[in-house]
Parts: C-alpha cells; sequence; structure tokens
C-alpha cells in the first residue's frame, strides 16, 4: 500500500514537471495595434501559418459576399470602432451563411456571417460585434486558446497514463477539460469587454451592445416556443459551455453601459439599413430556408416594425408554405396576394401564390398566379415544371 | 456527457487515433485503367497540401510555420524530380486569380470529400459501402475539364501530407506511459495521400494513403522519401522509375 502510494507521488510530481517543461515557452507582449503587425513566437507563427492557408482557400471561396458598397461600409463602420490606423491590421471578408455568427482569426482575418448583418438593426449594433471579433485579435486570444488547450490535454495524458500505471481511478479529465472552458468564457468576456470600450469610445450607443444580447435571447425564445421546447440557450450549459450565456453577456454590458452613461449615442439606423438593403431579399430568404419558423417568425417581425413590405410579405407566405401545417397554406396564399400589392413585390410572390392556391385546391387562380410569375420572370429555373404543372391541372 | 464518455474519449485520444490503419489497403487503382501509350500525357500538379506542427504530450498538434514552408518547398521540388510520369511532363499550377481561382478553390474542397470518402469506405475493407465492395468508382464530375484547359494538363495530382513531430513532452510520456503503465502511446503522425484525377471526365483513377509515413518532409531527401511513398502504385506502364 506505502509502494502505491509513493508510486502515486512519483508519478504526480513528474506530471507536474513535465507540464511545466512543455509549457515554458517564448511569452508574446505587445498587442497588434499597427497594420504592420507580426506573429511573436514559434507557436504564433505556426498558427498564422495555418491560417494564411485558410484565408487563401476563403478569398477564393464562392460562399464569400463581393459588394463593394457592403465592404466600404462594414469598414468604415470596424475602423470608426477600432481606430483608423488598428483597422487596418484586418483583413473583413463577409460569408453567406444564415447563421448568426462572427469569427476572428488569429492572423488578421475577420469573417462576418450574412446572418449577423439580418439580425443587426443598427450600425453600433454590429460595430459591437465587430468590437467583440477585434477584441479577441488585440488580446492574441487565439494564443492563449492554444497553449491551454495543449496544457489542459498534456496534464490529462500525464495523469491517465499515471493513474492506469497506479491501478487507480484518477478521473480528473473532465476537470481539467472544465478549466480549459472556463479559460474559454472568460476569453470571451474579456472580448466583450474590450469591444465595449471601442464602442463606448467611438461614440456609438452605448446600450447597443446589450440590445445585441437581449435580441439574441428573444429570438431563441421565439424559436424555442414554436418547437415547443425551453431555450436551451438561456439555461447555463454547465462547465463545459465555450461562451457565457446570452442573459450574462447582457447584463454585464448593460451595466457597462449605465457606468458609461449618457453621451455621444450615435445609432446609425438608417445607414446601417440602407447599406444592407441590396442584400435583403437574398438574407431573408436563406434565413426561410433553415427551417426555423420561430426564429424566421420572429426576425420578419422584427424588420416589419415599420410595415410589411412585398419582400417580407413574401418571405412570410414562404414561410407559412414551407411549414405547411393546417391552415399554413391558407395564410400563405393570404401573406402572397398582400405582397402582390406592394410596390416593391417580388416576382416569387406569384409563384409562392400559385403553388398555395394549387393546394388549396383553386387551379384557375394557381395558373393564373403561375403564368404571372412566368411572364415577370422569363428566365426561371422552374420553368418547365411549372408549365407541366399547369398544362397538367 | 458521462465522465465514463469523457474516459473514453481521452483514451481513444491517446492510445488509438494515431495507429489507425487496421485493416487499410493503401492504393486503388480503376480497374483497366492505363495511361495513353500512343501519346505522352501531362500530370498537372495542384499546390501540396502540407501541414507540419510538433504534437504536445497531450497529442494537440502546434503548427510550425518554417517546417510547413521548407516541407511543401521540398515536397514540390521531389515530385518534379521523382516524375511519375516523365519529367517533362509534370506541370506545376500557377496561382490562378479571379474565377480560375474559385474554380480551382472548388475542386479541391470537392476531391477533399471524395478523397475522404475513398480513406473511409474504400480503403478499409470492412467499411465498404454496398454498391462499393468492388471495382472504383469515384468522379469529380466533367466540369473539371476547365481546370485542366486552364493548366494544360490531361491528369490532375492532388498530394495532401500532415505531419505532427512528437515533441520531447510527448517522447517522455511514451517512455512513461510504456515502463510505469505498460501502455503503449504513439509519438508523432505522419499522414499523407494522392490522387489522380482524369482532367477530361473527372474519374479519380488513382489514390494512395498511407496513416503512417517515412521520410522527413522537413529535408529535401526526405521529402523525396515521401514522394516516392506517396506515389506508390501509380500506374507502372507510363511511370518511370524514380532514381
Amino acid at each position: 500500500m506505502a509502494g502505491r502510494s509513493l508510486r502515486r507521488a512519483c508519478v504526480l510530481l513528474l506530471a507536474a514537471t513535465a507540464s511545466a517543461v512543455a509549457s515554458a515557452e517564448p511569452g508574446s507582449a505587445g498587442a497588434p495595434t499597427i497594420a504592420a503587425v507580426r506573429p511573436v513566437g514559434s507557436v504564433e507563427e505556426g498558427l498564422w501559418s495555418e491560417f494564411e492557408d485558410y484565408e487563401r482557400e476563403l478569398s477564393a471561396s464562392k460562399l464569400l459576399i463581393r459588394d463593394e458598397g457592403l465592404h466600404s461600409y462594414l469598414r468604415k463602420i470596424l475602423c470608426r470602432t477600432v481606430g483608423a490606423e488598428r483597422c487596418a491590421a484586418v483583413r473583413l471578408y463577409i460569408v453567406r451563411n444564415p447563421q448568426f455568427n462572427a469569427s476572428m482569426a488569429p492572423n488578421g482575418v475577420m469573417v462576418v456571417h450574412t446572418g449577423l448583418l439580418l439580425r443587426m438593426r443598427d450600425e453600433a449594433e454590429l460595430a459591437t460585434v465587430l468590437g467583440h471579433e477585434f477584441g479577441h485579435f488585440e488580446l492574441r486570444h487565439a494564443l492563449g486558446r492554444h497553449k491551454s488547450e495543449r496544457n489542459t490535454m498534456s496534464w490529462a495524458a500525464w495523469l491517465t497514463v499515471a493513474s492506469s500505471g497506479s491501478g487507480g481511478d484518477l478521473a480528473l479529465f473532465p476537470l481539467l477539460m472544465a478549466g480549459h472552458f472556463r479559460f474559454s468564457r472568460d476569453q470571451e468576456r474579456e472580448a466583450d469587454l474590450a469591444g465595449f470600450e471601442h464602442l463606448a469610445r467611438a461614440g456609438y450607443n452605448a446600450g447597443s451592445a446589450a440590445n445585441v444580447w437581449e435580441k439574441a435571447r428573444a429570438e431563441g425564445d421565439a424559436k424555442a416556443t414554436a418547437l415547443g421546447v425551453r431555450n436551451q440557450e438561456d439555461r447555463f450549459h454547465g462547465p463545459m459551455s465555450s461562451h457565457p450565456m446570452n442573459l450574462e453577456r447582457m447584463s454585464y454590458l448593460k451595466d457597462a453601459a449605465t457606468k458609461h452613461g449618457a453621451g455621444a449615442a450615435f445609432r446609425g439606423e438608417a445607414e446601417f439599413r440602407s447599406a444592407v438593403a441590396p442584400l435583403m431579399p437574398m438574407l431573408i430568404g436563406d434565413q426561410i430556408k433553415l427551417n426555423d419558423f420561430g426564429g424566421s417568425e420572429y426576425l420578419l417581425k422584427s424588420l416589419a416594425v415599420d410595415g410589411w413590405s412585398g419582400v417580407l410579405l413574401a418571405a412570410r407566405g414562404e414561410l407559412y408554405r414551407l411549414r405547411a401545417r393546417p391552415g399554413d397554406i391558407d395564410a400563405a396564399a393570404r401573406y402572397f396576394r398582400d405582397a402582390t400589392l406592394q410596390p416593391d413585390c417580388p416576382a416569387e410572390a406569384w409563384r409562392g401564390l400559385g403553388l398555395s392556391l394549387a393546394r388549396l385546391g383553386d387551379p384557375k387562380g394557381a395558373n393564373a398566379a403561375l403564368g404571372e410569375y412566368l411572364k415577370r420572370q422569363p428566365e426561371a429555373a422552374d420553368r418547365k415544371m411549372l408549365e407541366a404543372m399547369m398544362g397538367g391541372s | 456527457m458521462g465522465i465514463s464518455a469523457f474516459r473514453q474519449l481521452v483514451l481513444i485520444g491517446f492510445f488509438l487515433a494515431a495507429s489507425p490503419s487496421v485493416a487499410q489497403e493503401k492504393s486503388a487503382l480503376k480497374p483497366g485503367f492505363a495511361f495513353p501509350p500512343d501519346r505522352s500525357v501531362r500530370i498537372l500538379v495542384f499546390r501540396p497540401d502540407v501541414k507540419v506542427g510538433s504534437q504536445s504530450a497531450g497529442g494537440v498538434v502546434t503548427p510550425n510555420a518554417e517546417w510547413t514552408a521548407s516541407a511543401r518547398a521540398h515536397l514540390s521540388a521531389a515530385l518534379a524530380s521523382v516524375s511519375p510520369v516523365g519529367s517533362a511532363n509534370i506541370v506545376f499550377l500557377p496561382e490562378l486569380e479571379g474565377e480560375g481561382a474559385a474554380l480551382l478553390a472548388d475542386y479541391r474542397v470537392l476531391f477533399r470529400s471524395v478523397a475522404d470518402t475513398v480513406l473511409q469506405h474504400r480503403l478499409f475493407k470492412g467499411n465498404r459501402l454496398p454498391t462499393k465492395k468492388t471495382g472504383f468508382e469515384y468522379s469529380l464530375g466533367s466540369g473539371i475539364a476547365k481546370l485542366g484547359q486552364i493548366g494544360g494538363g490531361d491528369f490532375g495530382l492532388f498530394v495532401f501530407t500532415n505531419d505532427a513531430f512528437g515533441s520531447a513532452g510527448r517522447k517522455m510520456l511514451q517512455a512513461f506511459a510504456i515502463g510505469f503503465a505498460g501502455v503503449g502511446v504513439s509519438s508523432g503522425q505522419h499522414a499523407g495521400y494522392a490522387g489522380l484525377v482524369d482532367l477530361m471526365t473527372g474519374d479519380l483513377v488513382w489514390m494512395n494513403a498511407d496513416f503512417k509515413m517515412g521520410g522527413d518532409v522537413r529535408e529535401a531527401d526526405g521529402a523525396i522519401k515521401r514522394a516516392l511513398q506517396l506515389l506508390e502504385g501509380l500506374p507502372v506502364a507510363a511511370r518511370q522509375e524514380a532514381k
């Protein structure tokens, strides 16, 4: 027995030494405040080189939104938020992805999803997210995260080997992983607050930071309600969560705004709306295809605060048509018909109306609507199929 | 996830992941394929996908910029000198821009997906899908012909290598694990695969993969050894044996 304890003590001592040796490496200092920022130390150089390959592929991707106007608008917001000199270190990519997200690579590649643009309502909200991502960059979070991951796994490896050798059962892996995720959540909070500082200093409305998360919660609630479940995103997921809960983020950003007090409070609602407007039909269309009825309905309603445009009505019709629960097709036909009365009615509204009427047993009305669609969209990809439907009914 | 699941995960991670080649067939060739005997063919080599890093005690790989850059250079030179189908016929695809770059990016991703399928369901006998028991029927589609026209090649060669050299910490763990606990822990991972695509039809005609490759890709000599291993099984008829 005594021999085994001694062995175990030796093991732990050895493991501790080995991990300390493994994690000793050149530290990096300073923050990427200038355009010519370079990686410091071999680990950061390695991370950069990996993301250079990522950027090479990304920059040739078909999923990139290459709209010049939108790009320069986003860059303008970023530069206003983090400073004209510092923003030069960032290369911005807008990726067609309907999920609410943005990301930052250690080498200055910032990716903004189109799903983010659909959810932001003004410039200050978008600046909140861009500031958060820049916070990850300037605080060199990728490097810190990689080191945490490496140390966690090294400890886990040593202790697992040691425990299996001493016949014990040291189930420390979950604890170690929890430590790593706590570190990750701390990084997210740090980036949130760094982003907030930028936002406030740039003269943007400080309250907008909390708004982003308040609306994320509301969307999560709407999604969950439609599915008949509880909003999981708003509950503590336990020690393995990589990000703090939306509720928590909302709370401390609200506190930060209160502390900051009233000051310059630029929101840039009109500017944001007109910059994103050309992409709106695509953004909405991609969201509808996510099969997230509650979330999509919530977003459409939040976009329609000043009234339902033809584009929004047509999207709502499509949302109901695709869900097709009892009563949904009737509702869809109603929304499509309302859309056709609007000046900005998209041709797809006629298609949706025709398909809905066909389902409702009104072949005459269906044929008229589909005919109108094909008249407005002569190059429609589904022309042959629709013509077959019209002839067959 | 419960504790036991985590323990399982960690055990799999440390002891098994690095040695998966249990019943792997290294390469596969489309039945009946041969290079046309009447004319010389040109092989278009796409930028090798190379990753070199160091593996920490816990198995986390830290990419190494210097090693990766020199490995890519050495490997490209080695592919040219090893000359799969005669040195004059190796063409390296130049950097593309605009639509060409987008097309290339598309096909790189497509090739990777198809290659993953081949690795998982063709080169492992037990994993074969019911419709893929025999033969070698994989294609990227004839749209790839455009890439052949841009680069000027009859066949396209994709090369992937992923190396992680065991760090001092990993080697200490390995020695300790075998001495103290009697468990084998692998150190380092050296995986690679190469595939040849007919740039007219898009058919994958040959693929070769190995999870335990030799040759230190960071050195010129090692890269030649690696290139030879990567091209093992490439149809012999048209292939000049390397020095």
